[in-house]
Order: C-alpha cells, then structure tokens, then sequence
C-alpha cells in the first residue's frame, strides 16, 4: 500500500489545530480586532444571504408568470350563452300544434310524472353485468340492474354510459345536467365547486314548479345552491374518502321513507347521490372485498326502492364515472370513463326495436350512450324543454316503444334535440362571431331529416320513412358535437407563447447563473438593483399602455412588463459586468453528461412512448451515471479514495435498481409492466408484508446514515442525538402508524375510533416533531464535531498564566458544513417518510442513501463544481417520484394522504399534505442540494455560499428545462389524440414540481443557510 | 501536515498501456478487415430468426461468433505475454514504470500452437467471467430481473465474446492492466475500440424498445444485440484509426 494512504485517512479523522489554536489565544488577548473583523463579515455574508433569497424569489416569480401565460392560453375554455329553453317555444313543430303546456309536456308528451335519479359514484359498466370467468370482487355483486334489464325489458334497460373526461364528479354532475362539454380550466374547481350559470335540467325542473329533494355529495349543493327543498334535503361531505359509510346511511336512511305512498306528494323528483363505492375504490382499489360489500350494499336498496316504486315514477341509476384499476379517477381511461346507466319504471314503455338487442351489452364498447345523451332524455320523458345548452340525443330504448317499434315517435324526439342543439348552434356561432359554414356538413344532415319526417308525414306507411329520419337526425346530433368539440379545444397561441417565451429567457438566465464561470454569486446585488429598476419602470409603463388603451387585462399587462423588464435589467447587468461574460457551455465530459442526460429527457417528451416509459428511462440515465462514477473512481491513485469511490457507485447502482422494483404502472405501460406498490394491481392498499418496510427502515436507516458521518468522525455532538435518537425514533411512530393504518383498514381491531384518533395524533405529533421542533433545533445546534484538548505538561506548575495546550484536535472537522446540514435533511426524511406509503417510505429511505452516495461520489471526484451533481439530485427526485407510487397522471395522486394527519378536509392543511406526499422525493433533493457544494469542504471556504447557490441553481435549471420541454411540447402537440392522457398532465406536472422546488428551494435550502454558517462561523470564524 | 493531501485534486491514475497493433503479417492485415465484415453477415443472416426466436437464435449463433473470434484472435492479434512476463505491478511507483504490455511494433508471432491455447483461455475467460458480469450490468440497467433470464444472459454473452474476448487475449489477466481496463483508460485501437463501441452500441440499442411502433424487431434483446453489433463494428475502424493512441478523458 502507498504510505500516503495512511495520510489521506488519518486527515479525515481530525485536524490538528494546536498552531493556529495558540497562535489565536496570544493574538485575542492582545487586541479586539479580530472581533471587528469578524463581525463585519458576519452582517456581510447575512445580506448576501437575503439578496440571494432576493434573486431566487425572481426566479420563481418569472416560473410563475410564465406557467401562469402558457397555461391561460393552453387550458381550453367555453363560452357559456346564457339563454334558457322556453316551455312554450318548441325548436321545430313537426305539425304539432297543442299548446305546449308543463301539465301534458312542454315539447314531447310527458311520460313520467316523477322521477328518482340515483348516483352510484364511481359506477363502472363491469360491475353490473354478469362475469363468467374468474370474477373479481367487483363482479357479480350488483346483479339487480341486469336481471331486471333482461327479465322485462319493458321495464328496464342497461347501457354503458361514456363520460367525458376529466372523470372528477364535479364536471361529471355539469354534464350530466347541462348536456354539454366539460372544458378542461373547470377540472381544477373540484375541491371548490362554483353554481352552475347554464340552463340546466335542474334549474328548468325548478322553473316548472317541480318539488326537488337532494340526498348525499353536497357537491351539488355548490352547483345547484338553493334549488332544494330545504327540509325533505340532506347533504353529506363529499370528500371524506376514508369514510365509506356517513353519506351512503345518510342517503338510504332519507330515501326509503319518501318512497312511501304517503309521502308521495312531498316530492317530484328526488336525487340521490351514494359515494360509497367511489370512496372503497379510492380507499382499497375495486378487487377488494369492501367493494364487493358496497356494491352488494347497493344492490339491496336498489332492489328496495323497486319495489317501493310506483307507476309514475321513473327510477334512473347510474355511475358518474368509472374507476381505474386502483379505484381512482380523473383521468379519460377506458375504465375512467365506462360508466353504466340503468332506467326502471314499472309501466312498460321501454323497448329495443330499433336494433333487437335485449340484453345488456357484455362490454362497455358496445352500443354505448354518451352522458350528456341522459338530459334530452330526462328533460323529453319529464315532459321538460330540453335546456338550451345540449348537445346529446335523446336515448333510443327509451322512446321506441315496448312492441313494434315506434319509429315516428323516436323520429320526433330526436327531431326536437336536433332543433335545438341547431338553435343553439347558430347562436354559438353568433356569440363567438364565427361563420355559419362550419356546421355546414351536419346542416344537411338535419334537412334530409325533416324531408324524410315530412314523407313520412303524408305517405300512409311511413315507418321506414321514420326510420330514415331517426337516423339523420342521430347523424347531425353525433357530427355537430364533433365539430363543437374540435371548437372548443380552441388555444390562445400568442398567450402561450408568451409563456413559453418568459420560461425561455427565464431559463437563460437560471442557466448563464448557475453555470457561467463569470457569473459569481457577490454580483447578485448588481442584478437585484438593474432588475428592479427595469422591472418597476416596465411594469408601469405596460400597465398604463395597456389600461389607456385597452381598457382590460390590467394584471396580465403588469405582469408581462414584470418579466419582461426584469429579464432585460439581467441582461442589462450580464454585459456590463466587468469581467468577460463566458457562456454557460459544460468543460469537461462530466458536464457533457449532465446536458446530454437533462437534453435527451427533455426531447423525449415529445414521444408519447418516452413520456409514458419516463420511469425506466431514468433508471436507466442514473444507472448509467453511476457506472461511470464507478470508472471513474477505478481511476484513483490512492486506495482509500479509489475504494471510496468504487463502493459508493455500486451502492447507488445496486439501490438504484433495487428502488425500480417498486412500480405503479400507468394504464398505457400494459400489459409490460407489474405494480408492486400496492398488494395487487387493482388494489390501493399495501399488503401486510410491506409494513415491515418502514420497519426496517427505522431499523437500519440510522445505522447507514451513521457510517457516512463516522468516516469523518463526524459523528459527534448533534448527530448523536439526531441520528441516534430522534431519526430512530421518528422512522419508528412512522411505522406504528402504517401498522395502525392498516389495523384500520382490515378490521384487525374493534375499536375504530380509538384507532383512527391515535392515528392522526400520532401523525400530527411525528410532522411536529419533524418540521417544526427539528427546524428550531437546527437553527441552535452545534456543529458536529468534537474538540480534543489534550493540557500541557506543566499546567499544574503555574496557575497564574492559562498554559499552553499540548495539543488541540478537531474531530469531524472535515466535514464541518455537509454533516450539520444534513441534520436538516433528516427532519425532512422523517416528515416525508410518514406521509409515504409503507413502499413509498421505503423508495425515499433509499433515496436518502442514495443522496449520501452521491455525495462521496462528488467528493472523492471532485465534482463539488460541476453540474452533475445537482443534475443527477434532480433525476434522483424525478425517478423516486415514480418509485413513490406515482405517475405523470391525475389519477395516481394519491388523495388518501390529506388524511393521514387529519380527519376532515382543512385548508391550507390537506392540499399540503398532498403536496408533500407527491413531490416528497422531489423535495427531498431539493432539501439535499447545499449539500453537492458543502459535503467535506474546510469551514473557511471561500465563496462557498456562492457555491451553494450554483448548485440550487444548476438543479433549478433541471427542472426548469424539463418544464419548458414539457410547456413547449404539450404546447405544440395541442391536436394530438394522446393531449389529455399524456402531454397535458406531464406538463401540469412538470409545472407543479418546478413551482414546489422553486418554493423549497428558497425557504429551505437557501434559507437554512443562515443559521448552519453562523454555527460553523461561531467556533471557526466567519469567512 | 495533513493539509496538503486534503486540499490537493485527488490524483489519478497514470496509464501506461499503449495501443495494440495487428501482427506484421499479410494475412493479418487482409483477415483485420475480413473478420468484421464476416461478423456483420453473420449477424445479418441471424437477424430474421432473432427476430422470431431470441433465445435459440443467439444461443446457435454463439459458436459460429466464438469460432470467428478466436480465428481473428489467433491471425491478426498478438496475444499477452502472460502474467509471469508482467512486471512488478507496485502500483506505488507508477511514475517510474516504462513497461509496456503491448508493444507498438509486435515481432512477428511464433508458434501457432503459443497462440491458440491463449486464445481458448480467453473464451473460457470472457465466457465465465465477463459475460456473467455484463448480464448482471444489463440488470442493473434495467433488464428484466425475474423473466427473460436466457435472454439476459444471451445478450452479455455475445456482447463479452464481441468486445472482451480479445481484450482478454492481447491483454491477458495482468492486474494493473484491468485496473487500467475497469478505469476506461486504455487508448484506443482496434480491440479497445469494440469493446466501447460494443457497449455504447447497446446503450443506445435500448433507445427504440419503449417506442409504440409494434415491430417485432422492438422486443428484447434485439434492439440491445444490434446496437451491440453495429457499435462494435462503426468503434473498431474508428479505434483502429480515427482515434487511435486517445484515451477516454472525464475531467
């Protein structure tokens, strides 16, 4: 072995300071001026400090601006017309010349005079029909709406009923009453629901008088905000989705009686909306045995209110949308969107004739009805208008007649929606200023139909003629929606771009920071100052251009002439610095790893493939990082670092591949994926063998995270108490809680309320401890290091003069900055590993090693400057985020979480908690990335703040390219059949992380910064 | 006392191997440039049933490659002198050492025996050694852990007998030479040259697989062995002669 192997070992282990240590005593006692200079160093480095919190602060600022443009642009919206349908004013009289009255039917004879209008939240087609393979839990437990379809088809009919997406029940209930499309900017009103504006069947029932009662979600409440008989009304949270059991009880408990003859005349129309099966899908995933009772559940009360029902009252049963294989929804998959749809009534109008099927179709593809086609169809059998808005037809089997079919019966309603579907197109087009020639191709369609209505009129045999009619209208109802839907997905581009534009030089300015040599972290004051300047002149002077001659979009004007001036006083700054401006262009072959890694990601968002297979292919870009890490560090001279090195890249190779194991697959990765994240596929529980995850996680995380701190003897003072003590501890009540949480969710014990409080006690005390506690014990703690005073031989002899120390040894001083400010990276790991699933706690417990691998891997390379390190954080965090159970998509959110600390929706809380369960990886790096420039460097670095900042920077600049990659492809794949499956939700997930991290990276790993050099400077003095 | 080795870039290894050179014969100079091309049709002739059958196609074709490689081996290469003829390795005096493993200008071969014997000792090698290791590397990158077992191993097999084999035969199983080898920092020649081409070639072999064309040619490995195969082919001339005597450089 090389003798200076011994060296490079013994340094790590102390420092030697006895020279400086005697030489400082002799200097203080002679004068204070060490203290002066000291302290101006002190205010220095604290106004630095907050300039450079200053200068992210922009950053982020310029992020949201600019996501806020692309955004407004991209987010497709709708004109909403005002007008309402009239009782009295049929779109077409089809020779009809009876007053139209709300007694017999406004535009259609009415066949109904009451209706009850069930929800089963969440209702997929394949729960109600029979399955005759290997059944899941969900199957062959709701047989009620089949056997009655099929038994007496007079009286009952079942289709699969195809919701438009977003599948979230607040756009749901909007279609479903309107009659027309959802637009995408409502998606994000779910958890504040707004009053419904449009005509809508509710409203028009409303207006004619009806008696309307309401049972379950209150989300109708927020839409339809006094439409309900206040007394016979009772409303349930909607989304307390860790209880099954309220709303359902609630609804069943309210129906029943007014289902008695006695009460018949309380009541017109009565809809109830039952969550429970929604909620256990949500909870535990549909192939669950508490799903299975909850549609067994239904079937009992359905069967119930049939036979309660009498003659005149129609009885509808549906699902507002679907549920993906976990039970979650939102999204437009095939299971998303495959509803079913069941009308009863025991007067025996229902029919088929029209196509001769009498059974239900075994599959949700076949003969499918569209959401919207229920409000013609309702409005129409409750002798309503049809409101002004619809777009959908009226459904055949409702109106062809129990016998022979009746064509010219069919042919009149459908000839009635298409009227007014015609009538409000032409005021669409009137409203929006478009030309009439765009429904050009269906106009003919709807002529053709009345030419064969009126043949069919004066020829004595005119059923084919009917027929014929039936069809064209179907023809002009189904091509006008394709035409208002291809409408409707109308961009704002100069908005957009805009955005895109702000998030470019946003970019270029992230970028020429972090990396351009020239750049320097004492010139932010420079930029601060041009910055503001530009920025407050342009802002006014947009503002007032754009009010004096606009007269509108003030705020937006502002904020453009924010960006705007701010980019240019950056610029401004950039050239007229002193030194030579060098471009930001990598040095060296680990730079060029970085680009190419954050480029080839970034351009591989434009694939619909590269974009669904993001998980595999960061395996893939780490893995290969670490393998060249480990070539690397093959070659080291010296033994120690060699073997250092070596270690800790097969480590974070191994881990790597080990986290991959854990796999929530998107519905496009079928079938060459497998989910393990939850005890099985269409599960969102964890089984019981992964509670031992964060069991031996509190076991062995500690233990691991101690080794990195003993290679420097840094395991000392604070690191004793926080390692040793409180990380245990916190890994520990993280992993009662899941074995309590999953006591909970499979009955293990009998006493539910005591369990679910010590539940949410124990979670709150854990996010406590863990944030609130562990931040203030961060900011008073020591460093971690020992000082070893060894007194000199002749201290007894005199008393008088302090004698001079043999020697002074400072333990754990290599590692002075990296081992305080992991402590902070700690309570984080506490705090995300709770909100974890048990596999998800394990994901970001490898996460954690993986950061401390890196980090020698950093060191022992000497990359602590180069933009590897924050890079490969950043796809660290990108990759757990997927190992965290996780997707680009809205329905792997994890909603379940807002719970874990709470009972009840509370804001700001729950959203938070979301937040931190979704980003959790993303945000640890976040935390962890001070630590690339200050892992094992000497207390008096200089510049190290500086240095501290690029490295934020450089991983802020990751992001902020994936996000405009993800903006700009989503931007310029606005048409493509994938839009809303796969590049929109990339890119409002790319957005959201860019925003998370910005925020995270100023209050926290910019922010701690403070106090960790202020500790460190306390015992080594200030730089 | 210590300060110096703290503070000081950590120092890195200096290589002293030199680039490889064909035998001075005329037949190694005509076969350097058949073998490839012999390679490349073997694989092209391969290429429909490895696309119908993977596993049975990669495995029948493995004596074939072997055959070839050891022939291109035993014409063209000039093979390690041995261990026993390696120099002390105290790697504590890398300065000092002038040794060269492979010299520049190789004598002509002796005997055809002395060549075939190490030959078949780095079949055995790449075959016992490399090509586990690499199955394991496909792993770690991302290849099925619990399915496509033969497949995996398949696909470093070939990847081994293309790119190691002959790295195992002019280099031998020196030590410090492997270190240098596992270091990346050998110059390139021909034999250097295949090895990165192999495996950069299967790097990017993997970038068509997620792709939602529906080819049969996308399923695994075919992507990994063809990029393996065309890598080792492009990398190989460029080693040879573009950027011969360069080194790999990270820093």
């Amino acid at each position: 072995m090389e003798p200076s192997n011994g060296l490079a070992a013994g340094s790590l282990a102390f420092k030697d300071v006895t020279v400086q240590y005697n030489s400082a005593k002799e200097r203080v006692s002679q004068d204070g001026e060490i203290q002066d200079i000291n302290m101006r160093k002190e205010i220095q480095f604290k106004a630095s400090h907050v300039l450079l919190m200053g200068f992210f602060l922009w950053i982020f600022l310029l992020h949201a601006i600019g996501i806020y443009f692309f955004t407004k642009g991209f987010l497709l919206t709708r004109l909403v017309l005002d007008r309402k349908s009239e009782c009295a004013a049929r779109p077409t009289e089809l020779g009809n010349s009876t007053p139209a009255t709300f007694a017999d039917g406004c535009w259609h004879p009415k066949t109904f005079d009451k209706a009850v209008i069930i929800i089963i939240d969440a209702l997929r087609y394949d729960f109600t029909v029979p399955f005759s393979g290997e059944p899941h839990h969900f199957h062959n437990a709701l047989t009620v709406l089949d056997e009655t379809a099929r038994q007496t088809p007079e009286n009952a009919f079942l289709l699969p009923f195809i919701a438009d997406p977003p599948t979230t029940t607040l756009q749901r209930l909007k279609g479903l009453t309107t009659g027309t499309l959802p637009t995408f900017i409502d998606a994000g009103s779910n958890f504040a629901g707004t009053a419904i504006e449009e005509d809508n069947l509710v409203a028009q029932l409303r207006h004619a008088g009806k008696t309307l009662v309401h049972l379950g979600d209150d989300t109708w409440h927020s839409l339809f905000p006094g439409y309900f008989d206040a007394d016979l009304t009772h409303a349930y949270d909607s989304f307390n989705v860790w209880d099954l059991y309220t709303v359902d009880n609630g609804v069943t408990e309210h129906l029943l009686p007014l289902l008695k003859p006695v009460n018949a005349s309380k009541w017109d129309v009565i809809f109830g909306h039952y969550l429970g099966v929604d909620h256990a899908g949500h909870r535990y995933g549909p192939d669950h045995a508490t799903t299975n009772a909850k549609l067994r559940e239904m079937d009992n009360v359905l069967r119930e209110v049939i036979a309660m029902l009498d003659k005149n009252t129609l009885l509808v049963v549906m699902g507002d949308h679907g549920m993906d294989v976990k039970g979650d929804h939102g999204g437009e998959s095939d299971d998303e969107i495959e509803a079913a749809l069941w009308m009863f009534s025991k007067k025996g109008i229902f029919g088929r004739g029209h196509n001769g099927f009498i059974a239900p179709p075994a599959t949700a593809k076949e003969r499918p009805v569209s959401q919207i086609d229920l409000v013609p169809t309702l409005s129409l059998l409750l002798g309503m208008p049809i409101p002004f808005n619809n777009l959908g037809a009226p459904i055949a089997e409702a109106f062809v007649g129990s016998g022979e079919p009746d064509w010219q019966n069919l042919a009149s309603v459908n000839a009635l929606a298409a009227a007014q579907i015609s009538k409000y197109q032409k005021e669409y087009c009137l409203a929006r200023g478009l030309d009439d020639s765009v429904f050009s191709l269906p106009q003919a369609f709807l002529k053709s139909g009345f030419q064969y209505w009126q043949d069919g009129v004066q020829s004595n045999e005119g059923s084919g003629l009917f027929a014929s009619a039936y069809e064209s209208f179907s023809r002009y109802q189904e091509e006008t929606l394709q035409i208002c839907r291809s409408l409707w997905a109308r961009f704002d581009i100069p908005s957009m771009l805009q955005g895109i534009a702000i998030l470019s030089c946003a970019l270029a300015v992230l970028g020429s920071y972090a990396r351009s040599r020239s750049m320097d972290a004492e010139l932010v004051p420079v930029y601060l100052a041009q910055m503001t300047i530009y920025a407050v002149i342009s802002t006014a002077s947009f503002a007032i251009v754009t009010f004096g001659i606009f007269g509108n979009g003030i705020i937006d004007a502002a904020l453009l002439g924010f960006a705007t001036g701010g980019i240019f006083g950056f610029t401004y700054a950039s050239v007229n610095i002193p030194q030579s401006f060098a471009l930001p262009f990598p040095r060296s072959f680990w730079g060029w790893l970085a680009v190419v890694l954050t480029l080839s990601q970034s351009i591989g968002f434009a694939s619909n493939s590269y974009t669904i297979w993001e998980d595999e292919i960061l395996l893939c870009f780490l893995s290969t990082f670490a393998s060249v890490a480990f070539i690397s560090s093959m070659r080291q001279e010296f033994f120690v670092e060699r073997v250092l090195g070596m270690f800790q890249a097969g480590i974070f190779l191994v881990l790597n591949r080990f986290a991959s194991l854990s796999r929530l697959c998107r519905e496009e990765q079928m079938p060459y994926c497998r989910s393990t994240y939850y005890a099985s596929s269409t599960s969102s529980t964890s089984a019981p063998w992964q509670l031992l995850i964060p069991i031996v996680l509190a076991t062995l995380l500690p233990a691991i995270i101690k080794t990195y701190y003993q290679g420097t003897r840094s395991y000392q003072g604070a690191a004793t108490l926080w390692i040793g003590f409180a990380a245990r501890l916190g890994l520990l009540a993280s992993a009662v809680y899941w074995v309590l949480d999953a006591a909970d969710d499979n009955d293990w014990i009998a006493k539910k309320g005591v369990l679910q409080t010590s539940k949410v006690v124990l979670a709150r005390l854990l996010l406590g401890v863990a944030l609130v506690v562990g931040t203030t014990t961060f900011v008073w703690s020591n460093p971690c290091i020992s000082i070893e005073v060894t007194p000199g031989l002749d201290a007894s002899a005199d008393r008088e003069v302090t004698p001079k120390p043999k020697s002074v040894k400072v333990f754990g001083y290599a590692n002075v900055h990296g081992t305080r400010y992991f402590l902070l990276v700690i309570n984080w790991l506490m705090a995300l590993v709770l909100l974890q699933k048990p596999m998800g706690a394990g994901a970001i417990g490898i996460l954690t090693i993986q950061i401390l691998a890196l980090l020698e891997i950093i060191d022992t390379n000497n990359l602590s400057q180069s933009a590897i390190g924050p890079v490969i954080l950043g796809l660290l965090g990108s990759f757990h985020f997927f190992k965290t159970g996780h997707q680009a998509t809205l329905s792997s959110i994890q909603w379940e979480s807002a719970f874990i600390a709470l009972k009840t929706i509370r804001y700001p809380w729950s959203p938070l908690l979301v937040v931190l369960n979704t980003y959790g990886a993303q945000i640890l790096t976040t935390v962890a990335v001070p630590l690339i420039a200050l892992w094992k460097q000497p207390p008096k670095k200089p510049r190290l703040l500086g240095d501290v900042a690029k490295a934020l920077a450089t991983l802020l600049l990751y992001y902020a390219t994936i996000n405009l990659a993800t903006t700009m492809w989503a931007g310029w794949l606005r048409r493509h059949l994938m839009l809303y499956r796969i590049f929109s939700p990339r890119f409002m997930t790319g957005a959201v992380v860019l925003l998370v991290v910005d925020l995270i990276g100023i209050s926290v790993s910019i922010g701690s910064l403070r106090w960790n050099f202020a500790s460190i400077a306390e015992v080594f003095g200030w730089n | 006392m210590a300060e110096t080795t703290t503070e000081a870039k950590p120092r890195k290894l200096l290589p002293i191997s030199q680039p490889i050179s064909v035998l001075p014969t005329d037949v190694a100079r005509i076969y350097t440039h058949i073998h490839p091309i012999l390679i490349l049709s073997l694989y092209y002739l391969c290429f429909p049933s490895l696309v119908a059958d993977p596993v049975t196609t990669l495995k029948q074709a493995l004596a074939p490659l072997a055959h070839l490689q050891i022939t291109y081996c035993v014409v063209c290469l000039p093979p390690s002198k041995g261990s026993s003829t390696s120099p002390s390795t105290s790697s504590a005096t890398p300065k000092k050492k002038k040794v060269t493993f492979a010299k520049p200008i190789a004598k002509p071969p002796a005997s055809l025996k002395s060549r075939i014997i190490p030959a078949v000792f780095s079949l055995f090698l790449s075959l016992s050694l490399s090509a586990p290791l690499l199955t394991v590397i496909l792993i770690l990158f991302g290849a099925p852990l619990t399915t496509h077992f033969w497949h995996n191993l398949l696909c470093a097999t070939h990847i081994s007998l293309l790119g190691v084999l002959p790295l195992f035969y002019v280099h031998g199983v020196d030590a410090r030479m492997w270190r240098e080898i596992s270091g990346a920092c050998l110059p390139f020649d021909e034999v250097w040259g295949g090895l990165v081409g192999s495996i950069l070639g299967a790097w990017l072999g993997a970038v068509p697989i997620p792709l939602d064309w529906d080819r049969e040619w996308q399923k695994w490995p075919v992507t990994i062995v063809t990029g393996a195969y065309i890598g080792w082919f492009v990398f190989r001339y460029a080693g040879g002669y573009l950027l011969r005597g360069k080194r790999i450089e990270f820093d």
